[in-house]
């Protein structure tokens, strides 16, 4: 039949199939639907005019091929039509969605100081306890942070050589520690001492002495000092207290280990050992193999302590205890440099201060 | 100090039965913790840590004497022939009530070396012997005794000795070489041609004993432990013997020392005695002290027998007493640090064992007090800040006088802030801001490739002031580095000087805070923390209504002078609209371009009304056209 047809159309009819599959888009797809079954122009409708010219005989035979023709190259297109609509809508469900996998944008991240962050955990720890937190200057008199303290006139913590004093002001010096907190505090509530019952605080803060800056020392650190006064008070109640604080801090399988020393402040006077936090007692670096270590000094307030303040020691007894907050925080973190402490580095702050 | 352990056993016996662990155990409960143990001269020595109150322990004899008493053994005398006799050949005078007892001795030396385990001894202490009987003599029996001597080359001394406070000016070559200028206050031992050694602290060079010293003049006496301190912290010369007597010797071991002396040097090298003798007497005893039964009750937390304690204060050289409920203590004469019945307490629960105190909480006599709104006030603010991404820093309160010069502020002199004897310049001023050092920290950071920096310090700045730097809590923020652009949806920008001005109004801080342009792309600003807001005491605050109706927002696109002022604008246009219903007035873009007329800028003001009923259109657009008005008359035109 094929040679009542034109040849160049039958040949795009042979071809048709590989066209449909290489239209990649509706356009494309329209574009060839113009050619093969487009109103004016296309093969159809010069077969339909072929067919309108045909002699009768042929008619039949022609038309029945023409339309064979004609429905193969509809349906094709249709089919194409569908085909490239789904993976259009396809396309489009994709473009929006995202893949949850992609880095969010996270809300940048700060971080308390790590060792203010070790000095608020101390005063949640006693917080239970009644403590409160009270504070002083860092410039001190000679008075609060030395005299009041029972520390000798002659003590050679008072020399220049260990002490910073201030040039215009020769009374005035930076706090060696937070000791002169303890004088201020029991000046200020020693005529109110019986009426609300004794007193109990932290003070935490900046302390400063004259050393000079190396993987050790600082000329600026920080302690944290404890005081208790009441009635009756005796090693029992530092030893209770402190044994209920740092159990809080280290851990309930905690032991501690009390010690003879010597502080001017305070009578009898003590060390204060922790069974190592980091070993669980059974011997590593930082215990140097001996279960304990160091963690703070303490003892009873001495009587002239509380007589400078104006507070009768026969009637009040109290204990008191001062840490030192680098030493702490090296310790627990294992942080070989004190000097990384007042670096400052972002990445330090983020990695050992954090936010609660 | 150094103790070594065959010396120690030599005091003590019942010290050898014990191993090295049990025996440093064994001090650290006794207060004398042991920082090191270590092989020296083929011997095992430790060394001790002796607490400043105890003079009496800084010997081989002090430590044994504490074990003794811990072990409740007894302490064997010490081996010592009397010497004293002969007629003294030299005048000695004691002038000053610093010196009250004065043991000397004259001998004849003759050729013999420092025995060899006496060498030894002093090298396990790191003692260096100078192989001269009469120095190495006195240093062993130092170290093993506790009390210091001296030995002078009698045939350098010039008639009378006496011992006196030093003239003013008078000059003393002490035997480090080192030429002192004396004060009227260091007591002296000086002939008839001036002072010949600081009493209690170092001999002197002009009368020391060399090889060719012929005749010794001993000296072992008691001088007044804070005369001794002083002197030494004068001329900053911290010698072994100025720390015994700075902390007090035993006066009671003058003789005894002297003795020792006297026989080593004629046992090591058949040195001849002249003449020994003894000027001054020991000072009075010490006084009683009375230690009740109530108190020791009170510091151990449980009733002691008191006659339990008597013994342990016995066993430590105490003179006891019974009384009714209480002991009458004298201390022994080494013993400086016994003189309130607190003390006595320590040493009862000292010899027991701290381990044995109880343990329980105190109970709380009265309410307890919250914490001051200040402290908490500063809790929040860091936490707040960290929240916002920002890290808090701690830095040393004092900087360069040149970085303080750049913040601290006109009227806040340095002078007032400066320190006597600073680490160096860069640590002198008490800082009057906080943004020297943070800027410092933030530059540090960026240099190590941080890409964005966001700091904060709370800490005390310094204003001088006449009766010195008066001290308030800062709060200092700094911002730097590029913002964003971290992940697919924010694009990265450069900090902006309005990015920290939005971290001021966050934390409360009403007014226009002043940012500091710090270096390229670093900003900061600080605030005084007082002048933010406290939290209310009230734990949630009264109600207040708000409307349930729509609300409608309209944007007036302004074109303005670039240097128009926003707060005249805004203020003005605020002014002329209803304020029950003006809920939000705000600039929501700035437009610059060079497709604006010369020195123009596009503003977009955002208009939000809302109200208790609903607004009709008509009213608002009559508010907005009074807003244009107003707009207009300060020379802002609509933007076409």
């Amino acid at each position: 039949m094929d040679h009542l047809l034109p040849p160049e159309i039958v040949e795009a009819g042979r071809a048709f199939p590989v066209a449909l599959a290489a239209c990649g888009d509706m356009d494309a797809l329209l574009r060839l639907k113009g050619t093969f079954v487009g109103r004016d122009g296309s093969h159809v409708a010069r077969l339909m005019d072929l067919l309108k010219t045909a002699p009768k005989e042929q008619k039949r035979e022609l038309g029945a091929a023409i339309n064979g023709f004609k429905q193969e190259w509809e349906e094709g297109l249709k089919a194409r039509q569908t085909e490239l609509e789904a993976a259009r809508k396809h396309l489009n469900a994709l473009a929006d969605s995202w893949d949850p996998a992609l880095p969010p944008p996270v809300p940048m991240r700060g971080a308390l100081h790590p060792l203010n962050r070790l000095m608020d955990r101390l005063v949640e720890v006693f917080r239970p306890l009644g403590f409160h937190v009270e504070e002083g200057p860092e410039v001190e008199t000679e008075d609060h942070n030395f005299d009041g303290l029972n520390i000798p006139e002659d003590h050679p913590a008072k020399a220049s050589s260990d002490t910073f004093y201030l040039a215009a002001h020769p009374k005035l010096l930076l706090r060696t520690h937070t000791s002169p907190v303890q004088v201020r505090t029991l000046l200020r509530v020693a005529p109110e001492l019986a009426k609300r019952g004794g007193i109990r605080f932290l003070a935490p803060g900046r302390v400063y002495r004259k050393d000079e800056i190396d993987p050790t020392h600082s000329p600026m650190f920080h302690q944290v000092e404890g005081m208790l006064v009441g009635h009756d008070i005796g090693m029992q109640h530092l030893k209770g207290t402190l044994e209920y604080a740092l159990r809080a801090l280290f851990g309930p399988h905690t032991e501690i280990r009390l010690r003879p020393s010597y502080f001017p402040f305070v009578e009898p006077g003590c060390e204060v050992d922790v069974s190592c936090p980091l070993c669980g007692a059974r011997g590593c670096r930082v215990c140097k193999g001996s279960g304990w270590v160091e963690i703070l000094g303490a003892g009873l307030i001495h009587p002239n302590v509380l007589t400078h303040a104006g507070i009768d020691p026969a009637q009040w007894s109290g204990w008191a205890f001062g840490m030192g907050v680098e030493r702490m925080a090296m310790m627990l973190s294992q942080t070989p440099d004190l000097r990384l402490f007042f670096e400052n580095d972002q990445r330090f702050l983020k990695a050992m201060g954090g936010l609660d | 100090m150094w103790i070594e352990r065959k010396a120690l056993a030599a005091e003590i016996p019942a010290a050898a039965e014990l191993d090295t662990r049990e025996l440093c155990e064994m001090l650290a409960a006794l207060g004398f913790p042991v920082d090191g143990v270590a092989v020296r001269e083929g011997t095992e020595v430790l060394e001790v840590d002796i607490t400043a109150n105890r003079g009496d322990a800084m010997s081989h004899r002090g430590l044994a004497r504490e074990i003794a008493a811990k072990l409740g053994r007894p302490l064997p005398p010490i081996p010592v022939p009397t010497a004293d006799g002969g007629v003294p050949s030299v005048a000695v005078r004691l002038e000053s009530p610093a010196c009250p007892l004065y043991c000397t001795a004259i001998l004849e030396l003759e050729e013999g070396p420092t025995p060899r385990e006496v060498q030894s001894f002093l090298l396990a202490l790191e003692a260096a012997p100078k192989r001269l009987p009469a120095v190495d003599a006195s240093n062993e029996l130092l170290h093993r005794y506790g009390h210091p001597t001296h030995a002078f080359d009698a045939d350098r001394i010039q008639g009378a000795v006496s011992i006196r406070w030093a003239r003013a000016s008078e000059v003393l070559v002490t035997l480090d070489g080192v030429t002192r200028t004396l004060a009227a206050k260091d007591l002296v031992i000086a002939d008839e041609a001036g002072p010949i050694a600081l009493a209690g602290v170092m001999g002197g060079e002009g009368t020391k004993v060399t090889e060719s010293t012929r005749r010794v003049l001993l000296e072992s006496a008691w001088f007044d432990p804070k005369t001794v301190r002083a002197t030494a912290r004068r001329h900053s010369l911290h010698t072994d013997a100025s720390h015994r007597f700075g902390r007090g010797a035993d006066p009671a071991m003058a003789a005894v020392a002297r003795d020792l002396l006297v026989d080593r040097l004629r046992a090591w090298c058949g040195a001849r005695l002249q003449s020994a003798w003894t000027v001054g007497s020991l000072p009075g005893p010490a006084v009683a002290v009375q230690l009740t039964e109530a108190l020791l009750h009170r510091i151990a937390g449980e009733p002691l027998p008191l006659g339990e304690s008597a013994e342990v204060l016995r066993r430590l050289g105490c003179a006891v007493e019974a009384e009714p409920h209480a002991l009458s203590v004298t201390p022994p004469t080494w013993r400086h640090d016994l003189s309130i019945p607190e003390d006595l307490a320590e040493e009862v629960l000292r010899l027991r064992g701290f381990e044995y105190l109880p343990s329980n909480l105190p109970p709380l006599e009265g309410p307890p007090e919250p914490l001051s709104q200040a402290y908490l006030q500063r809790q929040r603010l860091s936490r707040r800040l960290a929240h916002l991404g920002f890290h808090q820093t701690v830095t040393y309160g004092f900087i360069s006088p040149d970085m303080d010069a750049a913040h601290a502020g006109s009227g806040n002199a340095a002078e007032g802030r400066t320190l006597a004897n600073p680490l160096g310049q860069d640590y002198s001023v008490l800082r009057g801001s906080l943004l020297p050092s943070l800027q410092v920290v933030a530059e540090q950071n960026l240099r190590q490739g941080a890409r964005e920096i966001r700091l904060f310090e709370l800490a005390p700045t310094y204003v001088s002031a006449p009766t010195g730097p008066v001290e308030g809590f800062t709060l200092g923020v700094v911002w730097g580095g590029t913002l964003g652009g971290e992940d697919y949806l924010s694009k990265p920008r450069a900090v902006r000087e309005a990015d920290l001005a939005g971290i001021a109004r966050e934390l409360g801080w009403t007014h226009l805070p002043e940012v500091r342009a710090l270096a390229e792309g670093l900003f900061g600003f600080e605030l005084p923390v007082a002048g933010l807001p406290q939290d209310v005491e009230r734990i949630i605050p009264a109600f207040r209504p708000f409307s349930r109706f729509p609300a409608v927002e309209r944007d007036l696109s302004l074109l303005v002078d670039l240097a128009q002022s926003y707060e005249v604008l805004a203020t003005a246009m605020q002014a002329v609209l209803p304020p029950e219903a003006l809920q939000d007035l705000r600039c929501v873009d700035v437009y610059r371009s060079a497709n604006l007329p010369v020195g123009q800028q596009g503003w977009l003001m955002r208009m939000r009304f809302q109200a208790e009923r609903t607004l009709v259109g008509d009213e608002v657009d009559g508010w907005v056209s009074a807003a244009l008005a107003v707009a207009e008359s300060l020379g802002a035109k609509l933007r076409a």
